[in-house]
């Protein structure tokens, strides 16, 4: 059954993203609303920050990590065999 | 006394592993396999506040201490080893469970301390055990990898009792209690070095992922729980407030997470990924307030469940498949959905998902960084719980069970063990979640945080829902590789490869050479200086000694002339001198 209905989601790549956004609007409404009696910086006070701090923090991370594996780190899998 | 070795808790596995082989050999191996750990579940509730002191050569030693401290600890811990052993009832090998249970008993052992003797006779049996649970996957990478284990964790234990002997000596006293960062000296730095090779915290910390991938799929699951957070349990025992801690702490939830985005092996990234969710107790160890101590441990008390969960999951398509690298993976859901419900039930858990047991606990500690005004350091944790909703919440269930391509292997469901086993890790994770009391009156402290706020929920959604469109925009970018990645283990791995060659190479062909000069130069000079000693000793002494020497000769060589060697002649020569002699005797 649950094999069934993924396999339904995933055929249907537009639900999915769709969903998605929908969520994401949710998300930055729900924000709007949020009790921020208790912030700890200035970036608390503001609507979306968060939002800003994961996406800017996500990417960031996958280019630079991504990146320095791909010029230094990254060595065959037997490297240590040779 | 008597009894209160047997109230220890880890006398109940030691006995419980010993007899093994018997319950084996009664077919019953499976039933004393859920046995000894529940009964041990149910044991430690009972526990006396102090039992079991000893006098050993003049030092008291003490292996029982209970207090809030320690029994959440031992809470989670014979949980797990519950949960574990289930996982593990289809092994029939009872070496591995043996193993296992060793180890657990180890860690039980160090967490009940209350000396550092005791913390150190435990401390090592844990590390003992725990490296068959490496051998015991019998490949040649794990019995290389378990080496290295051993040896990193030998030179840790060195370090560790070198301190405790200085603070011995320094202080005179062995009890195990809380530091002052103030009157620290030299000989508790050794011994909090020595805790935090345990912890994993780089630059010390490259054992971990590289011994965790090649252990066994049970072995995997018990490691993934116990040494890392008996080292938790014995920081914040010994060295909370030790601001060294809040900042490797801080940089190890970094440094865990960035090698977790970019690693191939499940196994490997869920070990990484240890490294950055200790980091979160280290630094909150280090940060020290009493809401920091009580997010310390109830972060390790969610992260044993869900991390565990996550190996057995991964676990799970390593034994039904024999694959573990994303590489290779990925449609398994079809085949495998409850291991995927799992293993996506511990994935959002450790994300920190509202209604999990990571919302509750992870958010105790970032608030404790907020609280205590350390920004820098609540950034660094809020920007590693982003790495990790991206590379363990995402793309670890993604590409093994979903992914851009079908791997089409066609494996069976794990078995009914290990369903179970992932079940109960996976229930406790939601109800956690949705009844955080029950931790939070485990806690060391009085709780006073609720972690169902709205700026709390908001800032969830947020870091949670972006991550996921970062996720999305860079799918492709972030598709794993069949390469394995450089480390901080380069130096000793690569070290002790030049080792050898400069043993091999250098030194060995030093040594050939010098033995060539000397058969060749050496021998020569020495035969000739021989002979000409001796041409010196039969010409020039013997000339000056009169010739005696030549004499001797000489007349040696006369003498043996007489010497026929037929037994007539000597009797008619022995006759005649007979004869003489009468006629000298008679005559004279």
């Amino acid at each position: 059954m649950i094999v069934n209905f993924l396999t339904y989601l995933r055929e249907r790549p537009g639900l999915l993203k769709w969903s998605f956004v929908a969520y994401l609007v949710f998300a930055i409404g729900f924000d709007f609303f949020a009790d921020r009696s208790h912030a700890h910086f200035w970036g608390d006070h503001l609507v979306g920050f968060w939002a800003v701090f994961a996406l800017v923090g996500c990417l960031a991370m996958i280019v630079f990590c991504k990146g320095l594996s791909h010029v230094w780190l990254e060595r065959d899998k037997d490297h240590y065999d040779k | 006394m008597t009894s209160s070795i047997f109230m220890h808790p880890a006398t109940m596995f030691i006995v419980g592993a010993l007899l093994l082989p018997l319950a084996k050999k009664m077919k019953i191996q499976k039933v004393w396999l859920v046995l000894i750990p529940l009964v041990a579940f149910i044991q430690i509730q009972y526990l006396p506040e102090s039992f079991g002191k000893v006098d050993w050569l003049g030092v008291e030693l003490h292996f029982g201490r209970v207090d809030r401290l320690t029994m959440v600890f031992l809470h989670v811990f014979t949980l797990m080893a519950l949960i574990g052993s289930i996982f593990g009832l289809h092994v029939k090998e009872s070496g591995q469970h043996f193993a296992a249970w060793l180890y657990v008993a180890g860690s039980l052992g160090t967490t009940l301390a209350g000396d550092y003797l005791t913390v150190f006779i435990f401390w090592e049996m844990m590390a003992f055990a725990s490296v068959f649970l490496i051998w015991y996957r019998k490949r040649k990478r794990s019995i290389e990898a378990g080496y290295r284990y051993l040896l990193v964790h030998t030179f840790g234990g060195l370090i560790l009792l070198g301190g405790i002997f200085l603070r011995y000596q320094n202080v005179g006293d062995l009890t195990f209690d809380l530091i002052s960062v103030d009157h620290a000296t030299v000989a508790d730095y050794l011994i909090m070095i020595g805790f935090m090779l345990n912890a994993a915290v780089p630059p010390i910390h490259a054992w971990l992922p590289d011994a965790y991938p090649e252990a066994t799929v049970t072995g995997a699951v018990f490691m993934c729980a116990f040494t890392t957070k008996t080292a938790v349990y014995v920081l914040a025992r010994g060295f909370a407030g030790f601001e060294t801690l809040t900042i490797l702490g801080a940089i190890m939830t970094l440094y865990g997470v960035a090698y977790a985005v970019i690693e191939n092996d499940a196994r490997r990234i869920l070990a990484y990924h240890i490294v950055s969710q200790v980091g979160y107790m280290v630094c909150a160890v280090g940060i020290g307030t009493e809401m920091a101590i009580n997010g310390a441990s109830a972060h390790a008390y969610a992260h044993i469940l869900y991390k565990a969960l996550l190996f057995m999951g991964v676990g799970s398509v390593l034994e039904m498949t024999g694959r573990s690298k994303l590489s290779e993976l990925g449609g398994l859901y079809k085949y495998m959905p409850y291991t995927m419900i799992f293993t996506v039930i511990g994935g959002i858990a450790i994300s920190g998902f509202p209604l999990t047991s990571g919302f509750i606990s992870k958010s105790m500690i970032i608030t404790a960084a907020g609280n205590n005004h350390q920004l820098v350091i609540m950034s660094m944790l809020l920007l590693a719980a982003v790495g990790t909703f991206l590379s363990v919440g995402i793309k670890l269930p993604y590409f093994i069970f979903f992914g851009p391509r079908d791997s089409g292997l066609k494996p069976k469901e794990a078995h009914w063990n290990m369903q179970v086993g992932m079940f109960m890790a996976a229930f406790m994770c939601i109800f956690l979640g949705f009844y955080p009391d029950y931790l939070y009156d485990m806690l060391p402290y009085a709780v006073h945080y609720h972690p169902y706020t709205s700026y709390h929920l908001t800032e969830t959604f947020h870091l949670l829902g972006f991550t996921g469109l970062g996720f999305y925009f860079m799918v492709k970018y972030l598709k794993p590789h069949d390469v394995s990645n450089l480390d901080l283990d380069w130096f000793y791995r690569r070290g002790a490869g030049w080792f050898m060659w400069f043993a091999n190479k250098p030194v060995s062909s030093t040594n050939e050479w010098i033995s060539n000069v000397y058969k060749n130069i050496g021998l020569r000079l020495t035969m000739a200086l021989a002979r000409a000693l001796s041409w010196f000793d039969w010409e020039g002494i013997d000339w000056a000694l009169d010739g005696s020497a030549r004499g001797v000769v000489k007349g040696g060589e006369q003498v043996r002339q007489f010497q026929t060697g037929k037994l007539q002649h000597y009797i008619g020569a022995a006759v005649a001198l007979l004869f003489i002699v009468l006629i000298v005797v008679v005559l004279v």
